[in-house]
């Protein structure tokens, strides 16, 4: 017998032979980077005279499977900024309950939520956004990132219309309109038709800021094999949050399909 | 422990559960379902495990009560959805205890989505999870891999489900009598079983409301037709 | 109290040869020096008012409130030392995120009266803690509707759930009270501090548990009239009435744990006072009565 208490209980080498524990050590580095499974696509989102429109379609992808098609990633802050949501649906849901137990500590502050006072005391668009970055580079830098693509529509300090992008590395920025995603190469350029720059967004009416979100929703769905026709959109303003979370994509351009006939020369 | 690097999500995203298995490891490629109707919910599955091709076992129990009318359908590894299917029935128990009155199906779903979420990096597990409770009526709940919870009125899982997306598209009605219930979760079964390799044996349910479980059982040989149990 | 002296009452963990554990006992008595709280209990919701003792002429007036919210649903007030008010107020709202973060639901507030009549009882078990010098009421309205968990996306089918007990309601109004000792109770009213023994028979005036149950409106007025009623002017400094209420989804709070506006607030002020002018004026005309005799 064997007299090391380490080899107790275990299977005679012997017999055995040695106990392979190779699978003990992967000569892989130990990662805790995962990736997005369940995903939604683009959020666009344009600021206009006296506030922030911003939209997403309702769908969560499987891969190309269309799996879930009535999934809000818009989602309400404080009453007064709404963050749109790309990338992956379980860290979404995170951000977002996170979000929910900072809007209640931020709370605790305030126990007269009405007055003007605690209003402009408490966390705006301009606030959250910031730390929205905080957050996801500290996750980056964790190599455990939250696979989203952040969008925080509201308003700034000083009443202004605000725009920001987070994503999944802490990158971020601001600009009078944003999109994410297939929403950066095919929304951005319609949306910088209207506002190029700050001062043509600050000129822009609520109604055009809206249509023109509508149009790239639209473009979005012919082009991008991710996307869905029902859609939510939100329009912030100083006046608070107009949140429209089941709308189906209208006006859609197909009946040109019947003049295009085979692929080059046929014409039957 | 080695992770294939065919781990990640293919373009189809589908053969994603086979692929994050462990060397070696039980796999339940599987037809789940849950569904909800008048009076509360009702689960389904197949009985088909697999190692490879191999059937490892035949008559298989993928639906799993965690409370007494809180149940889920288990897809993925065997023994991690059995592993957290324990801590979650073990939870709601002390849940129970401790409160005096029985948990909802949501707390369920909340407590198995957590687990899910926090270990997203070691678990293949996709999850429907249903259950009937006083408040709430029938309710439906899925958590596919990354831990990600969505509530539905009825929802499908394993590899099986990808060959009935559209037979139950077409066919679901909301507010159905118990007995078109039940027939619409067989035959909707039957098609995964007949396209799906890794899907097959007896068809087995389990009927929520608020009078309890009860259970269903369907044989092949018999093409399903007549209910054992 | 016959065993003070016997070295009984230095510490807790330690009882009395007759039961008792002193250390306790005397924080009851820091309690009774505290400023009035009341919490009502009706049907609509649940009122919370406290006399708030002004200790200096410096100090803001309005400023450096004494009812705390935990989670959005739930109020808390106190009578006693503030100091272990304010620890009681931080524990209770760590109980509500821990359970938020295992349930993603809102902590019921039976559960949270629960756990922090726990947590109070635990400090009388040790040689090395004193007991909370507070006694606290605990307010809070659990949602009647159907809440979503914390994160929710997606829904059920668009008919409802099936196989609901539709006549079976659920949520609504809840008020404790816990003691020094850790023990608590529900009340349909419950009062405590320096003015307790005046206000809980002011509150056992009022109709709480019968089938003509009070609006929060008047709960409000009531509150407001107990807290200067059991408020003695002849002996105590100046005081401010804070206030707070819960309502259900369809109440003015909207289920959430929020201050009395202002406007509310100092009307039941005006009628409290109105009230209590009239009394004492009574009171006078009786009392020159019995002059004449």
């Amino acid at each position: 017998m064997d007299h090391r208490p380490q080899a107790w209980g275990r299977p005679r080498d012997d017999v055995y032979g040695a106990y392979d524990a190779s699978y003990l050590h992967s000569n892989t580095p130990k990662t805790a980077t995962q990736s997005p499974v369940v995903t939604g696509t683009s959020v666009v989102g344009l600021k206009f005279a006296d506030g922030v429109v911003i939209a997403a379609d309702n769908l969560a992808s499987y891969g190309s499977l269309a799996r879930f098609t009535d999934v809000k990633r818009l989602r309400v802050f404080l009453d007064s900024s709404v963050v749109g949501f790309g990338g992956d649906v379980s860290d979404m849901q995170y951000l977002d309950r996170h979000l929910n137990e900072l809007a209640i500590d931020e709370a605790y502050d305030h126990l007269t939520p009405d007055s003007s006072a605690s209003k402009t005391a408490s966390l705006n668009a301009a606030n959250l956004y910031k730390y929205l970055q905080k957050l996801m580079y500290a996750r980056r830098n964790d190599f455990d990132p939250l696979w989203n693509q952040i969008l925080v529509a509201g308003l700034d300090g000083a009443q202004k219309p605000f725009l920001g992008s987070v994503d999944l590395r802490g990158t971020s920025f601001t600009s009078p309109s944003l999109a994410t995603g297939y929403g950066a190469m095919l929304a951005q350029p319609i949306m910088r038709r209207v506002a190029a720059t700050e001062e043509d967004a600050a000129r822009l009416t609520r109604e055009q800021a809206v249509d023109v979100v509508k149009e790239c929703m639209k473009v979005l769905f012919y082009r991008d094999a991710r996307s869905l026709d029902r859609y939510s959109i939100a329009v912030v303003t100083k006046d608070g949050i107009e949140l429209k979370e089941d709308e189906q994509l209208e006006k859609q351009s197909w009946a040109f399909a019947e003049r295009i006939r085979g692929y080059g020369t046929q014409t039957v | 422990m080695e992770f294939g690097t065919s781990g990640k999500l293919s373009e189809d995203g589908i053969h994603l559960d086979m692929d994050r298995l462990k060397k070696g490891e039980v796999n339940l490629g599987t037809s789940i379902m849950a569904i909800t109707f008048k009076d509360g919910v009702i689960l389904g599955a197949d009985s088909r495990t697999t190692t490879g091709a191999y059937i490892a076992n035949r008559v298989t129990d993928k639906l799993t009560r965690v409370h007494d009318t809180i149940w889920c359908c288990r897809s993925g590894s065997a023994a991690d959805t059995q592993a957290v299917a324990d801590i979650v029935q073990y939870q709601l128990g002390l849940f129970a205890m401790n409160s005096g009155k029985p948990p909802t199906t949501q707390t369920a779903a909340s407590i198995f989505q957590e687990i899910c979420y926090a270990n997203k990096d070691k678990l293949s597990a996709g999850l429907i999870i249903a259950g009937w409770d006083e408040r709430h009526g029938g309710q439906v709940y899925s958590i596919p891999l990354g831990g990600s919870l969505h509530k539905q009125p009825y929802a499908i899982g394993g590899s099986g489900s990808t060959y009935i997306y559209g037979f139950c598209d077409a066919n679901w009605k909301e507010g159905m009598e118990e007995a078109d219930a039940v027939n619409f979760v067989k035959e909707a079964l039957k098609e995964a079983i007949k396209w799906d390799g890794s899907s097959g044996g007896v068809i087995r349910m389990v009927v929520l409301t608020a009078k309890g479980a009860d259970r269903h059982l369907y044989l092949p040989d018999t093409d399903y037709k007549i209910r054992h149990t | 109290m016959t065993s003070i002296g016997t070295g009984y009452d230095l510490a807790n963990s330690i009882f009395s040869p007759d039961g008792r554990n002193f250390q306790v006992e005397y924080a009851v008595k820091a309690v009774e020096n505290g400023g009035t709280s009341i919490g009502i209990r009706c049907k609509e919701g649940v009122v919370l008012a406290v006399e708030k003792v002004v200790a200096s002429k410096l100090l803001k007036p309005g400023a450096n409130k004494r009812i705390a919210t935990v989670d959005r649903h739930i109020g808390v007030v106190y009578s006693g030392m503030v100091p272990d008010g304010r620890h009681f107020v931080d524990r209770a709202r760590d109980e509500a995120r821990s359970w938020r973060d295992t349930f993603k639901t809102p902590i019921p507030t039976a559960d949270l009266a629960s756990r922090m009549g726990g947590y109070m009882q635990a400090y009388t078990l040790y040689q090395s803690v004193r007991p909370f010098g507070i006694t606290a009421i605990v307010g809070g309205f659990d949602s009647e509707l159907e809440a979503p968990v914390d994160g929710e996306v997606g829904r059920g089918p668009s008919v409802g759930a099936g196989g609901k007990n539709p006549d079976k309601k659920h949520g609504g109004p809840f008020l404790y009270m816990i003691e020094p000792s850790g023990l608590y109770w529900g009340y349909y009213g419950a009062a405590t501090g320096k003015g307790r023994q005046a206000a809980k028979a002011e509150l056992e005036k009022l109709d709480l548990k019968g089938g003509a149950d009070m609006s929060l409106l008047e709960a409000v007025k009531e509150a407001a009239r107990i807290i200067h009623v059991a408020h003695d002017d002849s002996n105590d400094k100046e005081f401010e009435l804070e206030m707070s209420w819960i309502s259900g989804a369809d109440g003015p709070t909207k289920g959430r744990h929020v201050e009395v506006p202002k406007e509310i607030r100092e009307e039941a002020e005006r009628l409290a006072k109105e009230l209590l002018q009239d009394s004492s004026d009574e009171d006078n005309d009786k009392s020159s009565d019995k002059m004449e005799e």
